[in-house]
């Protein structure tokens, strides 16, 4: 007896959980969507940054900005974009085992710090000992323009006092609802392919060529240009990485829903079986009794 | 109508905020405000804070902008296509009383919290700031008159 009312409870349990993982199931999907469409409403204005970037470098050969001048690299400064929660899939271990695979890869000479968005990431690159020099965690699920501005300026005023001769950024890459892929992006030097690269896939328009007039500080217009290219590309791949997450967390949720769903059919049937035996065994007492009093 | 206008597109990070074609637009640049008529040559300057307003049919549609550029060039088509690239763009419609109330009160809190700031979260509250006193001067200007919804 005491075995079947122990199932009985195993199958409300896992029929909780089911609930449970049903509903994240659920959020995470209508979160995905927003992530998604904020994703691709971004792209339009990071075309037009980059056109006019584009357009400027052309009009000018050399631009002094220290932000676009690559220089000897001794010191990087990574990036790494993770989500704040678990229960999503491999998303989180995927992305710190590419920036792992880059801080083995990359000359001992070189030192390498970390910069981490996310409580997970940063968890994990403390467990190994690197060095952790700021850590951003809130971060709302529906980023917005303003969420980034503090990671940017301090990104920006790092590389310019000359902290970091490179800063990269290891973020997942939302190819689909079911792919995901960790990416390792360079945000600073501006390097003109690295742009290019991030837009190519997004714009493929034949280049034109426009004479512009300038108005305004020349000088200041590359400035905040360049500043405001940084931070676009930035929150970009925040919402990148954060449709990623979302997506993973409800494929793996998905998947747990489905699993509670097989164990709580195999219990049930664990149960009705040792119900039967109970009642066959009762019987069988009671026929055994009357025999032997009759 | 054989008139020329032009096109005119307000982005900002978040989303696609206008496009229509409009007779002239009105800017606030960095160097003060110009006004595009059509067939402007292609130009590229900064953004100020404060409102574009865009003629169109011999009506005004006022828009809150924070910062960024303006691109003015022409298409294939050889139509003038002006982009305002804006940290932040609002349509004055979308500025109600309450936001604008939601907005001074922000404004006046921020103004306290920037006395204890810490530095890297400065930039964020002088944005935030900009922000707010922007949506709030420019609803006050457009209060009285009339512009189309």
């Amino acid at each position: 007896m005491s075995n079947s009312k122990a199932i009985k409870n195993r199958i409300k349990s896992v029929k909780s959980t089911k609930k449970i993982t049903k509903a994240m199931e659920l959020v995470s999907a209508s979160k995905m969507k927003r992530a998604v469409a904020s994703t691709l409403a971004s792209r339009l204005y990071a075309g037009y940054s980059w056109e006019i970037l584009t357009s400027i470098a052309k009009n000018t050969e050399n631009i002094t900005n220290p932000l676009f001048n690559e220089r000897e690299v001794n010191k990087i400064l990574l990036v790494l974009i993770t989500s704040n929660r678990g229960l999503c899939g491999a998303y989180n271990a995927q992305i710190i085992k590419k920036a792992l695979n880059l801080l083995k890869q990359k000359d001992s000479k070189i030192q390498i710090d970390i910069l981490s968005v996310g409580k997970r990431g940063d968890m994990a690159m403390r467990r190994v000992g690197k060095n952790v020099i700021a850590s951003f965690f809130e971060i709302p699920d529906n980023t917005t323009l303003t969420d980034v501005v503090p990671i940017a300026k301090f990104l920006v005023d790092e590389y310019k006092t000359g902290g970091y001769d490179k800063v990269l950024i290891v973020y997942t890459d939302f190819i689909s609802g079911l792919t995901q892929k960790p990416n390792i992006r360079q945000i600073l030097p501006i390097s003109k392919s690295s742009i290019k690269e991030a837009l190519e896939d997004l714009l493929d328009k034949p280049e034109q060529k426009t004479d512009y007039l300038f108005e305004g500080d020349f000088n200041m217009l590359i400035e905040t240009l360049a500043e405001k290219i940084t931070r676009m590309q930035i929150y970009q791949m925040l919402l990148e990485s954060n449709a990623s997450e979302q997506s993973s967390r409800m494929v793996a949720m998905k998947n747990a829903s489905e699993a509670s769903g097989e164990m709580i059919d195999d219990l049930t049937l664990v149960f009705n079986k040792a119900r039967q035996a109970n009642i066959t065994r009762e019987i069988s007492e009671i026929s055994a009794g009357m025999a032997s009093v009759g | 109508m054989s008139t020329k206008q032009l096109k005119l597109k307000i982005v900002t990070p978040e989303r696609l905020v206008l496009e229509e074609v409009v007779d002239q637009v009105s800017l606030p640049t960095t160097l003060g405000e110009i006004t595009v008529l059509p067939d402007h040559i292609p130009l590229i300057t900064g953004l100020a804070s404060g409102d574009v307003v865009a003629f169109a049919n011999g009506e005004q549609i006022p828009m809150a902008v924070v910062g960024g550029f303006v691109e003015i060039k022409q298409n294939e088509k050889g139509e003038t296509e002006v982009a305002v690239l804006a940290d932040f763009a609002e349509h004055i419609a979308e500025l109600s009383e309450e936001k604008i109330e939601l907005a001074k009160a922000r404004a006046e809190e921020l103004r306290k919290k920037m006395e204890d700031k810490e530095l890297v979260d400065f930039e964020h509250f002088e944005a935030e700031l900009e922000r707010s006193l922007t949506r709030v001067k420019i609803a006050d200007k457009w209060r009285t008159r009339k512009y189309r919804k």
